[in-house]
């Protein structure tokens, strides 16, 4: 079972993600950002928008679309490019971002952006809330999915295991959350500061089917989100092994870039840098 | 008032059979309870809409995160738990995922103010209008009798945004008549009278039409209005009854910070000609009683608050005399 990309797909998505990495680095001219995160959940944002939801850019509203909630909302730089790619927003939005009143700040507001489907920022509201629009979907029998991308160290938050708990008794098999396993927050290894590990059995042991991917194997993203719901009445969780700043070689693997206050003068290097490793991969999975 | 004619409500009775009513005409509907509904108002509910009820047990913080994701698909849910579980517990969650949204999520604070005075302070909550009141976007509802409660339900769903309802667990005395019709944001003026408005809410509005009526007894006449709107505040009325009356009391079954002394402080402070005086609950924990003990410790009993009025109408009758000395 499950779907296989080609290998044109999979150099699109390829070309894509590093498009997409380039467009977060020019947003970057204009100031500060959560830069890690972007990068490692970038390549299963870009599949899920191309690939995989059911979803309408000039219907944002539309009732039968699949969700997409980022609970790690400061992850936002990796929606903002997708949504602009995608045509919910005119991409000059952009560059807006961080300026006063800006649609795009560092956290995603629902109000002022299309295709935001809901604001977060504080961590830990995500799946609570998927969980309650999973209920809804289900009382009026729509088919929709609702996939909730979280942070391995937002996991920390006890309302995550409530709302895995909740997902589980009322066998929401309408949610799949996906786990950025990047290993790192703002303060150093999430196995130090708060080790949330093993994400495989806690949520085995609340209920939930459980596979665990290579989060930048397009291949291993693709085929595990095309099969959800892994198991009917119960949630699917992907646990995605990341890369913190994945693609940007200077800054990959190391906590010091989970929020990244990049000087201007240095955009020109990171996106030479972003080229360089495009090319360098383009050329391994091609 | 004749006593053999008054009649009182249960208000988590009345609330159970308006939601019910609500639900039959309104499929959007639906029931978010912690472990706690059928104590309270979710057992008719459960029995009449068993697929619109969602339990969640004893995670109010999850709740309110699902509460809101019912909402923004277009449910209209009600929530309920004890205070401190549905305003303190997950008030993030009710400032980011229901009041920055502005989603229409109505939330029953159930045993408000003494309700529950023997379960002591972690159970018995004073600040819940100052936290709750705080957040924007948000409207607080404070019922005074059955036919107010019974109205809050069916007028917090129509308002599209999100509702705090102050549920007691006192049976509430009958002060409005059939057909009664809440206004959101609009109080009721429940006795006339011209030399001073007494404003309270809750339970605080029988306690004080009976304090009235022992001042009109002594040839005083109080104003008597029902502040059911806790959030937005009925400033009109506030300020065209104490332009008339210059003499102001709030009387309220919370704290004196940031209650409705507070709000109507804000109103006079700013716009009105009136002095005030506020009777409430100092700013401290509740100790532990009974309902009637505590509202006797804390003299919201109707002899005490005639008894503070009198004693702030004759400071101010000293207060008038020094001045023309």
């Amino acid at each position: 079972m499950g779907k296989k990309l080609s290998k044109q797909e999979r150099l699109d998505l390829h070309q894509k993600s590093y498009e997409m990495r380039t467009n977060i680095l020019k947003m970057m001219r204009y100031g500060e950002g959560h830069i890690g995160g972007a990068f490692s959940s970038l390549d299963i944002i870009t599949v899920l928008y191309n690939k995989i939801l059911s979803h309408d850019p000039k219907k944002p509203k539309w009732e039968d679309r699949d969700r997409f909630i980022l609970s790690a909302g400061h992850k936002c730089l990796a929606l903002y490019v997708t949504l602009a790619d995608q045509g919910y927003f005119d991409t000059e939005v952009l560059w807006t971002y961080n300026t006063l009143n800006t649609r795009v700040p560092m956290h995603p507001d629902e109000k002022v952006l299309p295709g935001v489907e809901f604001p977060t920022g504080s961590l830990g509201h995500g799946l609570p809330v998927a969980g309650g629009m999973a209920l809804a979907a289900k009382l009026d029998k729509r088919g929709h999915h609702i996939f909730v991308l979280l942070g391995d160290g937002e996991c920390a938050e006890g309302s995550v295991w409530e709302a895995v708990m909740a997902a589980s008794h009322h066998k929401l098999d309408n949610v799949t959350a996906i786990v950025d396993r990047n290993g790192l927050q703002v303060n150093g290894r999430t196995a130090e500061i708060m080790d949330t590990s093993p994400f495989e059995e806690k949520f085995a042991s609340f209920g939930w089917e459980v596979e665990t991917i290579d989060g930048h194997d397009f291949d291993s993203i693709y085929h595990a989100l095309s099969r959800v719901p892994f198991s009917e009445k119960k949630p699917s969780v992907i646990i995605a092994d990341t890369v913190k700043c994945k693609g940007l070689d200077f800054a990959e693997g190391q906590f010091e870039f989970h929020h990244w206050h990049c000087e201007p003068k240095n955009i020109g290097k990171a996106i030479s840098s972003v080229e360089e490793k495009k090319k360098e991969e383009g050329a391994r999975i091609g | 008032m004749d006593s053999e004619k008054k009649i009182y409500d249960n208000p988590r009775k009345v609330i159970a059979e308006a939601l019910v009513d609500l639900a039959k005409r309104d499929d959007r509907v639906v029931y978010v309870s912690c472990d706690s509904s059928l104590g309270a108002s979710g057992g008719p509910f459960n029995k009449n809409f068993p697929q619109r009820h969602f339990e969640f047990g004893i995670q109010e913080q999850n709740a309110m995160g699902e509460a809101a994701g019912l909402a923004v698909s277009g449910k209209i849910p009600f929530i309920a738990a004890y205070v401190p579980f549905a305003a303190f517990r997950c008030f993030e969650q009710i400032r980011d995922d229901v009041c920055k949204t502005r989603l229409n999520v109505n939330i029953m604070g159930n045993n408000c103010g003494f309700s529950v005075g023997p379960l002591g302070p972690t159970h018995v909550i004073i600040e819940d209008v100052g936290v709750i009141g705080s957040v924007p976007n948000i409207t607080i509802i404070s019922p005074a009798d059955g036919p107010q409660y019974r109205e809050a339900i069916f007028k917090a769903a129509e308002l599209d945004g999100p509702v705090y309802l102050r549920v007691h667990r006192q049976e509430a005395r009958r002060i409005h008549g059939d057909g009664y019709s809440l206004k959101i944001g609009r109080a009721d003026r429940v006795l006339e009278g011209d030399e001073l408005t007494i404003i309270a809410t809750s339970t605080m509005v029988a306690n004080s039409i009976d304090a009235a009526l022992m001042l009109k007894a002594k040839g005083i006449s109080a104003e008597v209005i029902n502040m059911s709107t806790l959030k937005p505040l009925d400033r009109d009325l506030v300020l065209e009854s104490s332009s008339k009356t210059k003499k102001v009391v709030t009387v309220e079954e919370h704290s004196v910070v940031n209650g409705l002394g507070s709000a109507v402080a804000n109103i006079l402070a700013t716009s009105g000609p009136a002095l005030l005086k506020k009777i409430g609950i100092e700013d401290n924990f509740a100790v532990v009683g009974e309902y009637d003990e505590l509202i006797d410790y804390y003299g919201l009993t109707a002899e005490k608050i005639f008894d503070k009025i009198q004693d702030f109408l004759h400071r101010e009758e000293d207060d008038e005399n020094s001045n023309r000395l």
